[in-house]
């Protein structure tokens, strides 16, 4: 049994339930043992922009939380993961830096210590479950459904620290949903970006971002799409109706699933364990073929 | 072409440099492959990685600042694999981010809601109720999921937040 301290981040115990849920209902039943980590709070990547140092400390703070702990972190999101691995890697490389925040947690009574493993779901998924496990677990196969899987850019870069994805494409995303029975191939610019991060600047051109995702997976024949990371569902899933109509195209519709989601489906769950009510994006077309009713 | 020199300011590369290191944007030499890879460019051709970084080693960043499109960028990090100079061009927009934020420039109002929100909450956001496909509202409570505690509760703790991050919506 692998223990994780279970980092939620900010989208996701804040907007994006249906991941927490998901991960909550699947990761135990596949031998992962999760403890609450409440006292985590925001990374501060999303505040990088307004003071780089800042961002620093509150990466430092939840590092060195964790590290008192004991326990492995698991980062749900792929903006969370990037972010204590890149202040994990600063702090190393910056005594000054480092001597700065250990004076700041010190006067809340923390004690730096960045000395703690990171893990993102996806490997927590391959790496520590393995696909071998999931496999043999499956009872509903993906069977003939053609699945994009959508790393998000965090996932894959910046590549210069440890990524989920060291390779720079989506090959463990795709080897856990051939071994859930799905369809898995290529399609253009799969490494790219949703433009979440855009949308503080500009929704409209944020939006034309994720169009262009949407269009390439369909282009080239996928009937579904999924990613593990609440920013890219934000964007492909939550406004993805929102993107139909900023467009004036109806034919930009997918259905959108967390990885976690997709899993529990496969192994067996219940589409209310797997949050699927929450999803917006038509994923009963994915789930009818299953033979599985959202409402059972 | 002349340029304007009292809009040259030599402070900026270096306050520039110090943010960005290990990253080196003095070695960019213009061939603009950050700008090919761009995810942001793609869509909104007038923001280009190549000409931010040109323009912040020569100290032009006023019509930058002002423009307010360094927030347009969307982190994606391309820009730092594509550079065969390990320039990172996305640091050198971080570091103009937090250069123009110290000279009073204001971010776009969603980032100040959300600085705002992590110094009183610890979360970009409060916990919101979200639509279901039935038409149903439901929150972390109906959800079945543990409530959410307040992160920061040490004084200091608050106080450190709102020393990096108070200013921008106080
Ligand atoms: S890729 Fe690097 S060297 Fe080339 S223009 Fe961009 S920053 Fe300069
Ligand atoms: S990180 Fe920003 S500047 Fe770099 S490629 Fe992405 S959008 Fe462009």
């Amino acid at each position: 049994m692998s223990k994780f301290l279970l980092f939620l981040g900010c989208t996701i115990p804040t907007k994006q339930y249906a991941y927490e849920i998901s991960v909550r209902n699947v990761l135990p039943r596949l031998g992962i043992e999760l403890v609450d980590f409440p006292e985590a709070g925001c990374c501060g990547f999303p505040l990088k922009g307004i003071n780089k140092k800042g961002w620093v400390y509150m990466s430092a703070r939840i590092l060195s939380l964790a590290a008192k702990k004991g326990l492995p972190i698991l980062a749900l999101c792929n903006g969370c993961d990037t972010s204590l691995r890149k202040v994990k890697d600063m702090l190393k490389h910056d005594e000054v830096l480092k001597d700065e925040i250990a004076e700041l947690l010190s006067r809340e009574g923390v004690k730096l210590n960045f000395n703690v493993d990171v893990y993102h779901t996806i490997e927590v998924l391959h790496d520590f479950i393995g696909v071998e496990k999931i496999k043999n677990l499956v009872v509903r196969p993906l069977k003939g459904i053609k699945i994009a899987s959508y790393p998000g850019c965090h996932m894959l870069r910046p590549s210069d620290i440890p990524r989920p994805e060291p390779s720079g494409e989506p090959k463990k995303f795709d080897a856990i949903l051939s071994a859930l029975g799905a369809e898995v191939g290529y399609y253009p610019d799969k490494g790219g970006c949703c433009g979440a991060t855009m949308l503080p600047y500009s929704p409209k051109h944020a939006f034309r971002l994720t169009a262009a995702k949407i269009r390439n997976m369909k282009d080239f024949g996928f009937q579904a799409t999924t990613t593990s990371c609440p920013y890219c569902m934000e964007m492909l899933d939550s406004k993805q109706e929102a993107i139909r109509a900023e467009l004036g195209d109806d034919t930009l519709s997918i259905p959108v699933f967390y990885i976690t989601q997709l899993v529990g489906l496969a192994i067996g769950l219940k589409p209310k364990e797997l949050g699927l009510n929450l999803n917006l994006s038509p994923v009963e077309e994915v789930l009818e073929r299953l033979g599985v009713s959202l409402y059972e | 072409m002349s340029l304007d020199v009292k809009l040259i300011d030599k402070k900026v590369l270096k306050d520039v440099i110090e943010l960005v290191k290990p990253h080196t944007p003095q070695y960019c030499y213009q061939c603009a492959k950050c700008t090919s890879a761009c995810s942001t460019s793609k869509v909104l051709p007038e923001y280009k990685p190549h000409l931010i970084v040109a323009l912040t080693r020569l100290g032009l960043i006023k019509e930058l600042l002002n423009s307010g499109i360094i927030w347009a960028c969307s982190e994606c990090w391309k820009c730092a694999e594509y550079c065969p100079q390990d320039v990172a061009p996305v640091e050198v927009v971080i570091a103009l981010k937090n250069l123009a934020i110290s000279m009073g420039y204001k971010p776009p109002e969603d980032l100040r809601v959300m600085a705002k929100n992590v110094v009183e909450l610890g979360y970009i956001s409060p916990p919101i109720e979200v639509l279901s496909k039935e038409f149903e509202m439901y929150s972390r409570a109906t959800l079945g999921l543990p409530q959410l505690i307040k992160p920061y509760i040490n004084v200091e703790a608050v106080n450190n937040l709102k020393k990096f991050f108070g200013g921008v919506y106080e």
